[in-house]
């Protein structure tokens, strides 16, 4: 059409720009891609301006401060349970990593007693004993089914606030006791010389990877196999009591004795981490249970078929040949439970046990009113440990995304 | 030659060895096919047995079912035996929180409504189940906030509720109008005014679906209840409230932030993916308190949000972004060659979305989507710490009262009863459905 219009006299030295039409702009995805982009942009930046100018106001109007400076001054509370140093007069800071560290102790206990529990129920559910079968069937069906809030509340109120006082503490073999005020163990106590233990103990460990690596390069070249998982395990039990007895067992062992009303020494945990381990722990396993049954379930029956018609035994062929694929299915919705299992342990602040959503996000922001830094550094918290493990789970699942053929 | 024709007959198959059918076969092949599984079987019986004769024991047998206060319940079982005359005296606050005693009518019909309105996804002659089932996650919310909440209605929220109305109207006559006739209501009207060209046909629907419009304004409009603040709601009711309203927004927000995810357009995408994590990698109780504290300060003043808004907002927006991860799976799912082909078909990206691509999607992931429910029904839990008296709030109140001072075991009993059959239910339906629906992929 331009041609037309143009005037005869000009050579089309460069493309003359057509008229735009609204039809041509309408149609012209790039035009489009564009124009939904800067609506969009202008919304969402909109909204934002919108939201933090009424938020400056606000704060303002009601003399609050969004600055950071509040981390140091001393936060002046009591925490019941801390898995790191704290004294009452402590900073805001403190309080921060106190927080932390009592959220990742609850995580990584949760977690490995979850891991268990959901292993021994998931190949429960796969037993061909019908009666192991079916109550491994409805175990799940029933934790799944109800609210981990509920439960967290149930053990606490139910089972470990109703202990008997600490003169009738249930004891446990001698070595752990429960009662109202929580569970006590005996805590270890490191001498002169323990050091010289935990040396042998990461020499055991190297010394273990070697021997690991070296019989898979003789399985590869010789096709020789050497139990390197048993010889391994020997030695990192072996090497450090060797050392332990050798240097005089430096270790004493500081028990918790009944005095007056109370236990002393040793360790001990309140009820209220007692009951978020186990609601925790039994909760998170029935979604591991279902996770490791399918993943063994998504191998097909034609491997274990052929490797019984290779006259490989039962449990070889399930440590080489059912596992290592199972695994691949098994380990992202794993980790993904292990996540929810460190975000779910945020509700440890219904019965009282102070993790970082109790004592920062709670506490720490009803005392010091600066409630935008600290929901900030709590998602922040939170953000990087999600983020950093799906990072390296993202690397894990490209590693055995490369081995597929 | 004897005349007989020598024929093989077979010597008849033995029986089977009595040892392997019928019970004791079965026995022997489920539960005692080895000596460990012997062991195995008889510590699992013992378990069972422990178990279940202890709930039996404390939950039937030494219950008390009369009494007037919990001191009556102790002096006659101590802690041995349940106290359920506790639990049913509650039963109403914890089905309905505090909502007035002469009100509740109206929450029951609020849920009468919504039976009825989902009634015709199972009837077996009805067509435009999807449009039904929409109506119900988009609109039934509209009608049913002015049963449960009440007070002066203002323009907007009549013209809402009556939206609301009309689409119930919509749902039967068109149910029954397929029933009867095989057609929509739109089109049956236009048959009865015999429409001569599809264009009039659909003009005189349009206008009938008009007129039942202004009809339920009628109709709302002369409705008028007494108010129930939001903090006199409670119980299951609340529970179902908000995870029902978190349910109906994180679905087609969902969607549309998978889209997102998806999108070609850089800035989009990086919207969406930021929203995603974020609210994916934080726990549930943070946003809470972060929506609690903070929502009145994002707000121009003298705006008051109350608490309950506050904690629907903080869910629905979680809920969406799990529910955006989960169509997402289902989007990556379909083939490439259905997205060509589409466009080889000349459709546009919301035409091939909405016609192609997410019909096939919702298919796959229906089982995420109900166990997505399943979840937020069960996080609904969450918002009694921030003091909201949601049901596991309500049963934690019957402790405090003065008569039943002390009873926490026998109402979170109950309320898990609650929970466990809702949730189990659902999770029932998704697997028959999935089974349904699976049915013309099996080969």
């Amino acid at each position: 059409m331009s041609q037309i219009t143009a005037p005869p006299t000009t050579v089309l030295r460069r493309p003359v720009t057509a008229p735009m039409r609204l039809g041509a702009f309408v149609n012209d995805a790039t035009v489009r891609s564009v124009f939904y982009q800067a609506v969009t942009f202008v919304c969402v930046v909109g909204l934002i301006w919108y939201l933090v100018s009424n938020t400056i106001t606000n704060m303002a109007q009601r003399g609050m401060s969004a600055g950071f400076d509040f981390l140091d001054v001393s936060a002046g509370f009591n925490i019941a349970f801390t898995l790191i140093p704290y004294r009452e007069g402590d900073s805001y800071l403190r309080v921060f990593q106190v927080g932390i560290a009592n959220t990742l102790l609850v995580a990584v206990i949760g977690v490995i007693f979850a891991s268990i529990l959901g292993l021994v129920v998931g190949l429960a559910r796969l037993s061909t004993n019908w009666l192991i079968r079916t109550l491994a069937r409805w175990y799940i069906e029933i934790l799944r089914n109800t609210p981990l809030l509920l439960q967290i509340i149930a053990w606490y109120f139910g089972v470990f606030n109703l202990l008997p006082l600490p003169r009738a503490s249930i004891d446990l073999g001698g070595i752990m006791y429960l009662n109202n005020r929580g569970a006590y163990f005996p805590s270890p106590v490191p001498e002169d010389g323990f050091g010289l233990v935990l040396l042998a103990l990461l020499a055991a460990v190297v010394g273990a990877v070697l021997l690991h690596i070296w019989a898979r390069r003789r399985l590869r070249d010789t096709g020789r196999a050497f139990p390197s998982g048993l010889a391994g395990a020997a030695l990192i039990i072996l090497l450090p009591l060797l050392v332990f007895q050798a240097s005089g067992a430096p270790l004493a062992w500081d028990w918790p004795v009944l005095r007056g009303f109370n236990f002393r020494g040793g360790f001990s945990v309140p009820p209220a981490f007692c009951a978020l381990i186990v609601a925790l722990s039994i909760y998170t396993s029935c979604f591991i249970a279902e996770i490791v049954r399918a993943g063994i379930q998504s191998v097909g029956h034609g491997q274990t078929e052929a490797a019984r018609a290779l006259g490989v035994k039962p449990s070889r062929t399930m440590r080489f040949i059912i596992l290592p694929q199972a695994m691949r299915v098994i380990i992202p919705p794993l980790i993904s439970q292990y996540l929810n299992l460190t975000k779910n342990s945020s509700l440890a602040i219904a019965i009282g046990f102070p993790d970082l959503v109790s004592v920062w996000m709670n506490t720490s922001l009803n005392q010091s009113g600066r409630a935008i830094p600290i929901v900030a550094m709590t998602m922040g918290f939170y953000c990087a440990v999600s983020l950093g493990v799906s990072f390296v789970l993202n690397l894990y699942n490209r590693r055995i995304l490369l081995r597929e053929r | 030659m004897s005349d007989a024709p020598l024929v093989f007959t077979p010597r008849p198959a033995d029986p089977p060895p009595p040892s392997t059918i019928g019970v004791v076969g079965w026995m022997r092949a489920n539960l005692f096919s080895s000596v460990p599984n012997a062991i195995l079987t008889f510590l699992g019986a013992y378990i069972f047995y422990v178990v279940v004769y202890a709930i039996i024991d404390w939950a039937l047998i030494k219950a008390v079912w009369e009494a007037e206060n919990r001191r009556q319940c102790l002096d006659m079982v101590g802690r041995s035996g349940a106290c359920w005359p506790g639990v049913a005296a509650w039963i109403p606050n914890l089905i309905y929180g505090l909502y007035p005693k002469d009100q509740v009518w109206r929450i029951n019909t609020g849920f009468l409504i919504l039976i009825a309105w989902a009634v015709p996804l199972w009837l077996p002659r009805v067509k435009s189940k999807v449009a039904i089932g929409l109506s119900l996650v988009l609109l039934y919310p509209l009608l049913v906030s002015y049963f449960f909440h009440g007070g002066a209605q203002t323009l907007v929220w009549t013209a809402l509720i009556a939206l609301g109305g009309a689409a119930f109207l919509w749902v039967w006559l068109t149910t029954l109008a397929e029933m009867r006739f095989g057609l929509g209501f739109g089109a049956l009207v236009a048959r009865l005014a015999g429409a001569a060209d599809d264009e009039r046909a659909r003009r005189i629907g349009w206008g009938a679906l008009a007129a039942l419009y202004v009809l339920a304004l009628l109709i709302v409009s002369q409705l008028s209840f007494v108010e129930v603040q939001t903090r006199l709601w409670g119980g299951l009711f609340l529970t179902l409230v908000i995870s029902g309203i978190g349910i109906a927004f994180s679905l087609p927000a969902g969607v549309l932030l998978a889209l997102g995810r998806r999108s070609q357009m850089p800035l989009i995408r990086v919207f969406c993916v930021t929203f995603i994590e974020l609210f994916r990698s934080v726990p549930l109780i943070t946003i809470l308190f972060m929506f609690n504290t903070m929502l009145p300060l994002f707000l121009p003043q003298g705006v008051e949000v109350n608490r309950l808004l506050r904690a629907i907002v903080a869910v629905c927006l979680f809920a969406s972004a799990y529910m955006a991860e989960i169509v997402r799976g289902g989007l990556q799912a379909i083939p490439k060659g259905q997205y060509e082909a589409a466009a080889a078909m000349g459709l546009g990206f919301w035409q091939s979305t909405s016609l192609i691509i997410l019909p096939q999607a919702l298919r796959i992931m229906i089982p995420s989507i109900v166990g997505n429910f399943i979840g937020l029904f069960k996080d609904t839990t969450l918002v009694s710490i921030i003091g909201l008296f949601d049901l596991l709030s309500m049963s934690r109140a019957v402790g405090e009262d003065t008569r039943w001072l002390g009873l926490f075991i026998e109402p979170f009993f109950f309320i898990t009863l609650i929970y466990f059959v809702f949730c189990f239910l659902m999770s029932q339906y998704s697997l028959n459905l999935e089974r349904r629906l699976g049915e013309g992929q099996r080969r």
